[in-house]
């Protein structure tokens, strides 16, 4: 079987700072991976390469065979910070309808169902500015599963999101994954949800420090070369 | 004198403004400076570029000096100007580490250094120029008036038509990029559209107020507003109530067109923010 995403010897730099060195891994459609690393490793350096927001200064990235740019409209992508002026009424189905004006155009009634799918439903006409971190993400996922895109990236979608909260959404995401063999690529810093739900984990510190399974892959030894010195890991008994 | 002939005097005081044909051209010429720069501005604003509105309106000084100087029509060469300013912004902030700020206000000085450099070469008194500076109803001409229909037209036309796909790149660009659109294109689009706004509203309320109907309309009417169309729909009717309530106290008054446009606006201003200081503390009462 064919890699779905096949990333070559990428390197990324930018104001002459090599942001990203030698980085190369593959993902099969229909996993979940997991990118793990500590601030500044280039978590979301390698995700904008991904959808093609920024070009790769050395090596290449393949979705399906094609360049992200040529790929993008298959992508969903949830940023870790949406910033936009809060002074500015735009309501949940006017955010969620934004994109009809592309290919991907999509009946108003679908609004509803999926943000029934990621239970806000009741979110529809309240103002984006008014909603509170967890909602916020439930919609930013909803938008991603209205149009059904083949690849599912998410930049630490549980940032500022209480624990129950938290659980929801990779719940979510699993079931996206689950239901509809969407790839998923998902930026955390929880390890125990990186265990749970990742097939896959990425560790990144500028350079790709390991790549595979989860309980092969984190550990002491990783996880001291990825933060360093006096990190540990505590398995519970 | 009887109750009839003062409500005839009246009357014929409030009709009197229709018996000019400058007081027309500055009405037609405010209504559509009005409906382009309130709907424009709600996307400026959005995007957080109202400054952009002052820097190129400042800057076009450069361009309008110029046409003076050697004798062309100001407002065409202000028009060409404007756009090559729009694009050199948005090149200075998409290619450059400069942030939008930074970028307009060297644009904003260079122009107006500019204007003021090719002006030190003109002899005597402009009077135009000062029309230009401030705003003046009285010499809105009708190719001005065509002039500003026309632009009004083309870029009000395109707004409807590509509504949708620029409040997309305006309020979320990655998810825009994602769905296939040319974001640029866009950006672009609004870049020129609000530079060529601007200099088309100069002679109605001039270079140094003219910002001000790009952002107040949009100001007010987020206050009232509870989704993205109804905000654009209230800043268009709103701009256009303010240009023509400040043009009827401008000519009853005998004041400066500029002036009397941008202190409507201002008063509209804080009487939204009192309502909404007063709604919010009633609320919290009630509550």
């Amino acid at each position: 079987m064919n890699p779905y995403i096949e990333v070559k010897n990428l390197d990324y730099s930018y104001n002459n700072f090599l942001a990203l060195k030698n980085i190369s891994f593959d993902v099969f459609k229909g996993e979940i991976i997991a990118i793990i690393g500590p601030n500044g490793s280039g978590k979301t350096t390698l995700l904008k390469n991904l959808i093609g927001l920024y070009v790769p200064t050395k090596g290449e990235i393949k979705i399906s065979n094609l360049k992200p740019f040529a790929y993008r409209k298959n992508i969903a992508y949830v940023p870790q910070h949406f910033s936009f002026d809060s002074s500015t009424p735009i309501t949940v189905k006017e955010f969620m309808g934004l994109e009809r004006c592309s290919q991907h155009s999509h009946k108003p009634n679908n609004i509803s169902r999926v943000l029934n799918i990621v239970g806000a439903s009741k979110l529809e006409s309240k103002a984006l500015a008014a909603l509170s971190g967890g909602q916020f993400q439930r919609v930013m996922i909803a938008r991603a599963l209205l149009h059904e895109k083949e690849l599912l990236i998410l930049d630490e979608p549980a940032t500022g999101i209480d624990m129950a909260g938290e659980q929801t959404i990779y719940d979510l995401i699993e079931k996206i994954n689950r239901e509809r063999n969407t790839t998923c690529v998902i930026v955390s810093h929880e390890l125990n949800i990186v265990s749970k739900y990742a097939k896959k984990v990425l560790c990144l510190n500028k350079n790709m420090i390991c790549y595979g399974k989860p309980e092969k892959v984190i550990n002491k030894d990783t996880l001291q070369e990825m933060y360093g010195l006096g990190v540990a890991l505590y398995h519970s008994h | 004198m009887d109750l009839e002939s003062l409500y005839i005097i009246a009357i014929n005081f409030m009709l009197e403004i229709f018996q000019y044909s400058f007081m027309w051209r500055a009405i037609i010429a405010g209504i559509f400076s009005a409906l382009l720069l309130g709907s424009l501005g709600v996307f400026a604003t959005t995007r957080k570029m109202s400054f952009m509105g002052d820097g190129v309106a400042h800057a076009s000084l450069a361009g309008i000096a110029l046409a003076i100087l050697l004798g062309w029509a100001p407002m065409f060469v202000a028009i060409i100007f404007a756009i090559f300013i729009a694009i050199l912004i948005y090149i200075l902030e998409k290619k450059s580490n400069l942030s939008a700020d930074m970028a307009i206000s060297i644009i904003f000085t260079g122009g107006m250094a500019l204007g003021i450099l090719f002006l030190s070469y003109y002899q005597g008194y402009q009077p135009e120029l000062i029309s230009y500076l401030f705003g003046n109803i009285l010499t809105i001409s009708n190719e001005d008036l065509f002039t500003v229909i026309t632009v009004s037209l083309i870029i009000l036309t395109l707004l409807i038509i590509f509504y949708r796909r620029i409040l997309f790149s305006t309020f979320d660009p990655v998810g825009a990029y994602l769905s296939g659109l040319r974001v640029f294109l866009y950006d672009i689009f609004l870049y020129i559209a609000i530079a060529i706004a601007v200099i088309v509203s100069i002679k109605l309320v001039g270079i140094v107020l003219v910002s001000a109907l790009l952002v107040l309309p949009s100001a007010i009417s987020k206050i009232f507003s509870k989704s993205f169309k109804k905000l654009i729909i209230l800043a268009s009717i709103l701009s256009i109530i303010i240009v023509l309530s400040g043009l009827l106290i401008s000519y009853y008054l005998n004041l400066p067109s500029g002036s009397a446009i941008v202190l409507v606006g201002i008063l509209f201003f804080i009487l939204a923010s009192l309502f909404k200081v007063i709604k919010t503390s009633l609320n919290r009462k009630n509550n």
